[in-house]
């Protein structure tokens, strides 16, 4: 019970990832796979308002969304523009997530930081098995914030609107959505999720530098199983991985988890082309 | 019946393509008030393009488009739905994925405060009452509200098209090839829907395929060929569809036909 | 990227440059800049690696640094196990570089965009533990240590001299690479890259071509593993090592630097960012922010790299020595200066019998038999959504008919896939012209003789004769079709910048330069004035009296009336007539379809 819950935890963080690609990919019809990198930045964001500042978690909720929100409507400016090419956008959109990272490492060095918990170290008990509150918290906080999601993009008109904007720009505009303002609030949106996760996420993976790639990676495993656009069924994806991920660990060795996860990932592409719940296009950031 | 003297939607001197391929040149389409302004012409002659160009889908390299009498040229597609411009586009461009009721709500977006605010629960209210109106009007789409609009048939695709269209209570629609893909007996009842929407003071400009059947429902006709206007007068002006063969088949030539034999 | 014509430099200052390298150390140069040139070497043989898969051939392959460290294991272990010969460990190393290569490569076909890109970024991750997996042979997180110096025919080789050597080497395979790019290989990556479907109507098999292109790009990344395990003589993934993403992000930034479909221009990026003044002064900290910004600035605004810029500063002197005016010569004027075609082509009959094809519930075509002749031009028409599109797709291999049979002077081509389709003779334009980038007028005209005069890869790149006589042929074959098109005198400029009409012309004269048996011409006339399209009339005339069978899919009623001997009226999936334009213009059901009229008494009497 304990790999189980263990399992959860890390799925939770990768289906984080996923909400962050599949709010952006409705709103825009782009996968910004940078997302890593701005979930990094709040969890350093985290690091500095808790830590080196001493603020108070609300105030550093509040800005950790703000900047990081602010980061990722940059992105899209820069890296949405002029690209017509998928190789053009390929470089720019590693360009970004490479410059937040850059900047990350200028800023706070290459040493893995410690972000303070709320609880303290003791494990929880639950169900037979052994887990630390943080890791209950993000569990909890990945299903919320993925039920959220779900019901609010069929359930409210705004989500409604930017589900049309994915499935068809033009037909949106002309039931007169303004596709412009659904694409900037979406990366916004992504973007101050992202930075309010900082402070849960940060007792859980450290602040380091490295985190976004493997996030990154794994993050669009679940989501090629997922399908892109479907909250849901990428979440559940992502849990399963998760818990793939943590038995493998247990019973054949660290070194054969990221193996396990590329055999599936190979596949899924080659069986799956769009996923189990997915949408058929995919534009780009 | 004299036409009223100020149009609904004017393009003049339009001048449109895509990257450098120019499809239109110097077109002057007008649509009134009440009126329904067919819109003909052989393939490749422009038809689509006009529309896309009137909707704001495509950028006009000259010439302006005015949209009950403000100039819309510059204006994205949203801003002019919002103005009050319907288009439903040629193979019915339904949002699929959604449910028809969930389509029909998409169409009345631009209804309510602000038309682009987050709507609250008033808002989501007020357009269930009117697509109510929709589904008395159009009782095949309330029958499958829950379904799916990707698994209609055609027929009742075109009829969910129209009807978001509607929902957004347009001043002027745009419908590209009503007809297109349908047996002859629903391009019947589509087209007589089609002629009982200008009642309202709705106008409608319609390109069609079927031109016999388009004059016979039109107020007013232009003839586009190679992206140029060839004809542009009331329908009770045209003797009979023989006077559009020429448009149709003509083409351009630089030298005389061959003697016919 | 759109790429600019960058004539690649001939190879004298890149010799010259390789002997000054090479004569450093003997002239004084400190231990340590051998060891930063020779990594330099290193990088730019990835980028290179890079440029074949991404620049040239358009595939989001970013797996090199996975080559990387295998070619480096390999080369490690093979001086540690067997011999330390140089030779033996690059022959090791290139040939498992090939391997994983093919290997990686083979999903890659069915994988495209970003589904590869993640996967190949993907194996960049697996490194660390498969090098833990596979303790036996790399010797886990110690390494491979104390490697025995490199032996050339016998004798180990010093610092100075494994330099030497590593810079001969580098300077080897940018001759190869640059062999291989300015071929005609060269040009059908880029071909390739533009779009598939060009590809195979061009003859050009996707599939071999595309492994091929992962297979070469790999090997120099199999190359540069072995040069840095020799370098310090030690192969190690300690943290952070050479094999990280962080090594990929530099090979991505460092193939940008210098312009993707560049030769040297890997070499220049891989000098910027190995040997930049942040790298050098505070090791790895900026590494990341300066890459991230190289990537956006080069991405965004000068997206062929420092190549591109110096080409854009030869052209603007050699345009002020007085080359302009041939850029001012409009569309219009040119078609009146071409010349007729006199060549003959060698048409043959084609037969469709009785196709269908059906998409999902839709039959797209019912039973459609049509006949084209050599000698003629045999016309489609119908309105949109008639099926002619999908007819001239079936023809021509990119869709399998349902049922039918569609014969080539006999021979039976109905289901073979459109690159055989090609190969067997017959030759398409596109109703948007498909032109790609970084090629010039002329070459992207000659692309068309690509596989109906095919030459080997390897006597391109060993420049054999039968490259040459090949080179030739394709010139000579150019320019014809280029003077019987009247665009003879833009040879020389950017094929893909060119307005749609030129564009036009030269998707036409790539067709004549292929010599082809059969010319399917897919709405030739769209966007197109009254004087274009009177030209492309009297040269789709010559085209045909010239022997060939040509077919022309229009919505220009008036031109298919001038041109055509026999017309097809297609209308929902069906042939709803045909004969002579003469015939056709007054028919009934030709009425009904373009105009919606109902068949009267006056129109039947026609009948």
């Amino acid at each position: 019970m304990t790999t189980v819950l263990a399992g959860l935890s890390v799925g939770a963080v990768y289906a984080l990832v996923t909400l962050g690609y599949n709010i952006v990919y409705i709103g825009s019809g782009a996968l910004n796979f940078a997302h890593s990198n701005l979930m990094t930045l709040g969890i350093f964001l985290a690091y500095w308002g808790l830590v080196q500042l001493g603020w108070p978690i609300a105030a550093v909720i509040v800005i950790a969304a703000l900047v990081v929100a602010l980061a990722a409507v940059a992105q899209e400016r820069i890296a949405i523009r002029p690209l017509r090419h998928i190789q053009g956008q390929l470089v720019t959109m590693v360009g970004t997530a490479t410059l937040i990272t850059g900047i990350i490492e200028i800023i706070w060095g290459q040493q893995a930081l410690t972000v303070p918990s709320f609880f303290d170290d003791a494990p929880a008990h639950l169900l037979g098995g052994a887990v630390l509150p943080d890791d209950l918290v993000i569990i909890g906080l990945a299903v919320a914030l993925t039920a959220v999601l779900a019901l609010a993009s069929r359930f409210s008109l705004t989500g409604l609107a930017a589900l049309a904007v994915s499935e068809d720009r033009e037909a949106a505009q002309l039931r007169g959505i303004n596709v412009r303002r659904v694409q900037f609030g979406v990366f916004a949106l992504a973007g101050a999720i992202a930075g309010v996760l900082g402070p849960f996420l940060g007792p859980l993976t450290f602040a380091s530098y490295t985190l976004p790639a493997a996030l990154a990676l794994i993050g669009f495993v679940a989501l090629a199983i997922g399908g892109y656009g479907s909250f849901v069924a990428s979440a559940a994806a992502a849990f399963a991985i998760g818990l793939v991920q943590t038995y493998t660990s247990r019973y054949l060795g660290a070194n054969y988890q990221n193996l396990v996860i590329f055999a599936i990932l190979i596949v899924v592409l080659l069986a799956l082309p769009n996923g189990l719940a997915g949408a058929r296009r995919e534009r780009v950031v | 019946m004299s036409l009223p003297a100020e149009p609904l939607l004017e393009a003049s001197g339009v001048s449109c393509g895509y990257g450098d391929i120019q499809v239109l040149r110097d077109v002057r389409v007008r649509v009134w008030p009440g009126r329904l302004t067919a819109l003909l012409g052989s393939n490749g002659a422009g038809k689509t393009t006009t529309l896309r160009a009137l909707s704001g889908l495509n950028q006009v390299t000259a010439g302006s488009v005015r949209l009950l009498g403000q100039d819309v040229t510059r204006l994205p597609p949203s801003d002019r739905a919002r103005l009050g411009l319907g288009y439903v586009m040629e193979g019915k461009r339904l949002f699929h994925r959604r449910t028809v009721e969930e389509n029909l709500l998409l169409g009345g977006y631009v209804m309510g405060r602000g038309g682009d605010g987050w709507g609250g629960l008033g808002r989501r209210r007020a357009l269930r009452q009117r697509a109510e109106t929709m589904y008395e009007r159009f009782t095949v789409l309330g029958e499958r509200r829950r379904s799916r609009a990707g698994e209609l048939s055609g027929g009742q695709q075109q009829m969910l098209a129209l009807a978001q269209a509607l929902m957004a209570q347009p001043r002027v629609l745009l419908l590209d090839e009503p007809s297109g893909g349908l047996a002859p007996i629903i391009v019947a009842q589509v087209l007589e829907i089609v002629a009982e929407l200008t009642a309202d003071g709705l106008g409608v400009l319609l390109v069609e395929q079927a031109a016999e059947s388009a004059i016979r429902i039109a107020d007013h006709v232009t003839v586009l060929d190679v992206g140029h206007v060839v004809i542009d007068k009331p329908a009770s002006a045209i003797a009979d569809v023989s006077e559009l063969q020429h448009a149709y088949l003509g083409g351009l030539r630089k030298r005389p036909p061959a003697p016919a034999s | 990227m759109p790429a600019r014509i960058g004539r690649v430099p001939g190879p004298v200052v890149p010799v010259a440059l390789a002997a000054v390298l090479a004569v450093l150390p003997w002239l004084g140069l400190d231990v340590y800049w051998n060891q930063e040139i020779v990594l330099t070497i290193a990088l730019a043989l990835l980028a290179s690696g890079l440029n074949l898969s991404l620049g040239y051939a358009g595939e989001l392959a970013l797996g090199q640094v996975a080559i990387y460290a295998a070619g480096a294991y390999v080369s490690g272990y093979v001086a540690l196990t067997y011999t330390a010969d140089l030779f033996v460990s690059l022959l090791a190393a290139i040939a498992v570089a090939l391997a994983l290569g093919l290997l990686t490569g083979y999903p890659g076909l069915r994988l495209g965009g970003w589904a590869l890109a993640m996967t190949s970024f993907f194996l960049v991750l697996l490194v660390p533990d498969l090098v833990n997996i596979l303790q036996r042979w790399t010797n886990g997180t110690i390494g491979l240590v104390g490697l025995p110096a490199l032996t050339l025919f016998g004798q180990p080789l010093d610092a100075n001299q494994y330099y030497l050597v590593a810079v001969v080497i580098g300077a080897l395979w940018f001759a190869v690479f640059r062999n291989l790019v300015t071929s005609r290989h060269g040009k059908a990556l880029l071909v390739l890259r533009r779009s598939p479907v060009l590809a195979s109507s061009l003859g050009i098999g996707v599939r071999p071509l595309k492994l091929t292109a992962y297979a070469l790009g790999a090997v120099p990344c199999g190359i540069a593993g072995v040069l840095f395990a020799n370098l310090d003589h030690f192969v190690s993934p300690a943290d952070p090592g050479p094999f990280t993403i962080t090594t990929a992000i530099a090979v991505l930034a460092a193939s940008v630097l210098g312009g993707s479909t560049s030769v040297y221009g890997a070499l220049a990026g891989a000098a910027i960012i190995q040997l930049g003044p942040l790298r050098l002064s505070s090791f790895n900290q900026y590494t990341d922010a300066v890459d991230g910004a190289a990537l956006i600035v080069f991405g965004l605004l000068l997206s062929d790299g420092l190549s591109g810029i110096a080409a854009r500063l030869t052209a603007r002197v050699t345009r002020r020595a007085g080359r302009g005016d041939e850029r001012d010569s409009a569309a219009g004027g040119v078609l009146r200066r071409r010349e007729h075609l006199s060549a003959t082509l060698s048409g043959v009959p084609l037969e469709v019998t009785a196709v269908a094809k059906r998409f999902g519930g839709n039959a797209a075509l019912s039973g459609v038999s049509l006949s084209a002749r050599p000698g003629a031009v045999t016309a489609i028409i119908g309105p949109n959504g008639s099926g002619k599109t999908t007819l001239l797709n079936v023809i021509c291999g990119f869709y399998r008919p349902d049922a039918g049979t569609i014969t080539l002077g006999g021979t039976a081509i109905g289901g073979r896939p459109p690159h055989k389709v090609a190969a067997a003779g017959v030759a398409r334009t596109f109703q948007t012209p498909f032109i790609p980038s970084g090629l010039t007028v002329a070459e992207a005209v000659a692309t068309g003789r690509y596989a109906t005069a095919y030459t080997g890869m390897l006597a391109s790149v060993l420049r054999l004769p039968a490259h040459w006589r090949s080179q030739r042929a394709d010139r000579e074959a150019a320019r014809q079709a280029l003077a019987v098109t009247g665009i003879a005198n833009l040879a020389s400029e950017d094929a893909a910048s060119q307005p749609l009409g030129i564009r036009r012309l030269i998707e036409v004269a790539r067709l004549v330069a292929a010599s082809p048996a059969v010319v399917l011409f897919d709405e030739i006339a769209s966007g197109l004035d009254d004087d274009e399209v009177a030209d492309l009339a009297q040269l789709t005339r010559e085209l045909a009296a010239a022997g060939g069978t040509v077919i022309l899919v229009e919505h220009n009623f008036g031109l298919v009336l001038d041109v055509a001997d026999d017309i097809y009226v297609l209308a929902n999936g069906e042939v709803v007539a045909c004969g002579p334009p003469r015939e056709i213009r007054s028919h009934p059901t030709v009425l009904r379809e373009y105009l919606g009229v109902a068949p009267t008494e006056s129109t039947e009497r026609g009948q």
